[in-house]
């Protein structure tokens, strides 16, 4: 039966990046980003479906506040034939990677980068829920 | 026949549909910004008195510097001091152009005691601000040597 060898894509994380926390700038200069790469992701397609590819997109719960900026970029599993794209996250579903080949699994480093302008002003502890979604690429 | 091909078409049909779903992992990033306030001056401006017109006070001697900020901050202000007095008969001016949207105080004479020289510095970054110099001195101050001041700009966080 042909639904036992396609199956079902899964995307998992190993848990949640540090505090992304700004605290300096070089005068003259927005404030100094910060990035933490210390979280990794791992993507399994299934085999079958012809052409079959994937894609991961990013979003969460609730808009950055005025001023900040909250990027992820998903590196390059290796072997994987996708391609990684910025994604400067917002409550609508972005496209990180994209053309996972089918029949694939495998892991690579995700990368948070927060930025903020000085108009932000201060911000207090905050936080988002980031979700990342695969699917079967149209 | 009929009924197993109908039959394998539908399974088919179904597991497309599988894979096609959505599958989602989800992370909680958490993020601040602190206060940040932070100003640096460019150049060390020499300062020569070497001029009179006859019958007045010697010439006084002006040169420039640039300063920039960034403050994420509202109303932050900047002060001004030097770490020792100036020679009797001198006095030493800063002049601080105000960023956008703040206030210079204008020229304030530079002593041990700090001083404001600009207020209501709220949220920005910039850069290349001019800054002006101004020595002046009197007769009375006689010949002064080579000497040297440090003036120390503290920028303080508004609210």
């Amino acid at each position: 039966m042909s639904t036992r060898a396609i199956g079902a894509q899964t995307i998992t994380v190993s848990g949640n990046p540090g505090l992304l926390r700004i605290s300096t700038a070089v005068a003259g200069s927005q404030p100094t980003s910060v990035s933490d790469a210390t979280r990794t992701f791992t993507v399994n397609t299934p085999p079958g479906g012809g052409g079959a590819k994937y894609n991961v997109s990013m979003n969460i719960d609730a808009n950055m506040p005025a001023g900040v900026t909250l990027t992820a970029t998903l590196a390059i599993p290796a072997g994987s034939a996708a391609t990684a794209t910025p994604v400067a996250l917002d409550v609508t579903p972005r496209l990180a990677l994209s053309a996972i080949k089918k029949n694939y699994t495998g892991s690579a480093t995700m990368t948070y980068q927060l930025a903020a302008t000085a108009a932000a002003g201060v911000v207090p502890v905050s936080s988002r829920t980031v979700t990342l979604t695969i699917v079967l690429a149209p | 026949m009929n009924a197993n091909r109908i039959l394998a078409t539908m399974a088919l049909i179904a597991g497309v549909a599988g894979a096609a779903s959505a599958q989602t992992a989800t992370q909680s990033v958490t993020f601040q910004v602190d206060a940040i306030n932070q100003i640096s001056f460019s150049g060390s401006p020499s300062l020569v008195i070497n001029t009179a017109t006859a019958g007045s006070a010697p010439t006084s001697a002006t040169a420039g510097a640039t300063w920039a900020v960034t403050t994420n901050q509202t109303g932050a202000k900047i002060t001004a001091s030097i770490g020792s007095a100036m020679p009797s008969g001198l006095t030493l001016q800063v002049n601080l152009s105000a960023p956008a949207g703040a206030t210079s105080a204008g020229a304030q004479t530079l002593s041990t005691t700090a001083v404001d020289v600009v207020t209501s510095i709220t949220k920005l970054a910039q850069t290349a601000i001019g800054v002006n110099y101004s020595l002046a001195a009197t007769a009375a101050a006689g010949v002064v040597s080579s000497t040297s001041r440090t003036v120390t700009y503290t920028i303080t966080g508004g609210t």
